[in-house]
């Protein structure tokens, strides 16, 4: 198989392995996977809170050991 | 801190906007859209909470690695200090610093961009 057509999933099904075809569709953007939409976003959700927390730690930590506050 | 010891917490940590962030950001941003490429998907439009992801996740990663590079600059910049009071004969006030000195420096200023 070329190495462009690895590339290009035209037939929207790889011949690299193998797929029951009894449930295979083809992948719908009309049709969004919701649940991995969600965790999606509430992981960037928790990230973003994990690193303002971590900025706000340091800041403190900062300038209580440094006397500023 | 995982990868840093408690006296890193002298120095100022860097702001939520910081040079690795914005770049990691970029190149998570910019792996999104390869990935909606590659699959025939409108690049910007299409899969907006893998972008979101993939931003979110390298901001993060970048902010970890401005505070791990900050502190190992911090301590070049400590043992340079150090290394300078302890051998004053070389670094005279006057003028023209001695080969030595000189070359001291130049290789200091290397390691830190290796940083060792």
């Amino acid at each position: 198989m070329p190495v462009g057509r690895l590339f290009l999933k035209t037939s929207a099904v790889s011949k690299m392995f193998s797929r029951n075809s009894f449930i295979a569709s083809k992948p719908d953007p009309s049709k969004p996977n919701m649940l991995r939409v969600g965790l999606a976003f509430g992981s960037t959700a928790v990230l973003w809170a994990l690193l303002f927390k971590q900025h706000r730690t340091d800041v403190h930590e900062y300038k209580t050991r440094n006397g500023l506050e | 801190m995982g990868l840093l010891p408690d006296e890193a917490k002298v120095l100022p940590p860097p702001g939520i906007v910081n040079r690795n962030s914005v770049w990691f950001g970029l190149c998570g941003w910019a792996t999104a859209m390869l990935h909606n490429s590659l699959n025939r998907r409108p690049a910007l439009k299409a899969g907006l909470h893998r972008q979101a992801l993939f931003i979110t996740v390298g901001w993060f990663i970048g902010y970890h690695l401005t505070k791990f590079e900050n502190y190992k600059y911090a301590t070049l910049d400590r043992d340079m200090s150090e290394y300078i009071r302890l051998h004053p004969e070389e670094f005279p006030d006057k003028g023209n610093s001695t080969w030595k000195s000189s070359r001291i420096r130049v290789l200091i200023s290397v390691l830190r961009f290796s940083l060792y």
